[in-house]
């Protein structure tokens, strides 16, 4: 899935409360076990530069929280009423 | 100078605790401490893995203990972090908790030789001294020395809870853990720190002295204090009868908890736990409140404050509140 292709149609100003709720998946489940450790290292790169919030930051993210989490990540989604990305990551 | 650490129980992931340091530098915190107990993940590894990712804040093991881990390994393990993290390695060094030992066989000897030959034994070994050192429980031959060269010095902290090793703290420390959290005891510890230090020809402003407190925030004080319990209930089933009647909390109470805990009635034991026993061991409470009971412990003496666990509900909420509402009352001031 190509996430990016996703997450440039998400508003900018949505981005910073988006990368928000993303992260608490992955910090609060325990489910994130299934994140691999490479994945689990770019979050922590962008992080490190505060750019969660960046293409490639959500772009990451939305990749680990569907490992994780993908209930809950849809669920995010929804919140953010973001119905095109949704249509997109809705499972077939 | 008002320093803020912060402990980590390496339970989580690598990457999550790792998550929250970085999360904890940024608002500002002085330093991290990771404890080191055999049935978790190890905290040296956790230790790199946050150096690798953090530039400022400083680190060390909170507490590690001579019993398990010889002093020339944590010496070894301090001075290699040292070179990932230069100038910011910090090591806590505590005689340890009696359960765990015994679980593992040990017995927690001469617990004050051990920690005085421990810290002397460390420094020896940082400092790559050709001599060997000789004490009555560690010792090393001439030459055991390690083949890399270190760099700096690595503070050594002392977790004390009683009066002569809070004395002991005083007398050889970098620091002192006191693992306390009412101005009542921080208070006592303080005094016997500096009478430590007084003995050694020291003063006070040698030894940074640290409140390692149980700590948790949250928007509101009832949320604040459901996760400060079950901490609350193993603090006061493991004290000895002298704290509990300092503060005035009966033996009986706390020898209920204890059986309870043992027989994993969690219900029962975390429901014996009241407001009294939590006000005694730790700090809890909404912002401003923790604010206020921060006041009085830094009014005792210390230079240090470390948010120990529980930390509240939701760590990433609780370090964004602590470092957002209440560290900066304390670093503006």
């Amino acid at each position: 899935m190509n996430y990016n292709e996703f997450v440039k149609q998400v508003p900018r100003t949505m981005r910073g409360p988006l990368s928000e709720n993303l992260i608490d998946i992955i910090l609060e489940g325990d489910e994130s076990l299934a994140i691999p450790p490479s994945l689990a290292k770019t979050i922590l790169h962008y992080w490190q530069r505060d750019q969660l919030d960046s293409e490639a930051g959500l772009t990451n993210l939305l990749k680990a929280t569907f490992e994780a989490d993908p209930e809950r990540t849809l669920k995010v989604i929804d919140t953010f009423d973001l119905k095109e990305l949704r249509m997109a990551l809705q499972p077939a | 100078m008002k320093s803020f650490g912060i402990e980590f129980v390496p339970m989580e992931l690598f990457w999550k605790t790792t998550y929250y340091t970085m999360q904890a530098e940024k608002l500002g915190y002085d330093s991290v401490w990771i404890t080191d107990h055999f049935n978790n993940r190890n905290v040296y590894v956790s230790l790199a893995f946050i150096a690798n990712y953090t530039d400022r804040i400083k680190m060390g093991p909170g507490v590690t203990n001579p019993y398990l881990i010889h002093p020339v390994y944590t010496a070894q393990s301090v001075a290699s972090l040292n070179e990932v993290a230069p100038g910011r390695v910090i090591c806590g060094i505590g005689a340890g908790d009696r359960t765990t030992l015994e679980m593992l066989g040990r017995k927690m000897e001469s617990p004050l030789r051990a920690m005085r030959e421990s810290v002397e034994l460390i420094r020896a070994q940082i400092a790559r001294e050709k001599s060997g050192y000789e004490g009555r429980m560690f010792s090393t031959s001439a030459g055991a020395r390690f083949n890399f060269k270190t760099k700096g010095e690595v503070p050594i902290y002392i977790g004390a809870q009683g009066p002569k090793m809070l004395g002991l703290a005083g007398e050889i420390g970098d620091g002192a853990l006191i693992n306390a959290s009412h101005p009542r005891d921080i208070e006592r510890a303080v005094s016997l720190i500096e009478a430590g230090a007084n003995k050694a020809g020291r003063s006070m402003e040698d030894v940074d002295v640290a409140a390692y407190t149980s700590f948790s925030v949250a928007d509101d004080r009832k949320s604040a204090k459901k996760s400060v319990v079950p901490v609350v209930a193993y603090i006061v089933a493991g004290s000895p009868p002298q704290i509990l009647e300092r503060h005035e909390i009966p033996v009986e109470s706390a020898d209920e908890i204890r059986k309870n805990l043992a027989e994993r009635n969690w219900g029962e034991a975390f429901g014996a736990v009241n407001s009294d026993m939590i006000d005694a061991f730790s700090i809890c409470g909404d912002p401003d409140q923790c604010v206020e009971q921060i006041d009085d412990l830094f009014r005792t003496g210390i230079t240090h404050f470390i948010t120990g666990s529980p930390l509240g509900p939701s760590k990433k909420k609780s370090i964004n509140l602590f470092g957002n509402e209440v560290m900066p009352h304390f670093k503006e001031s």
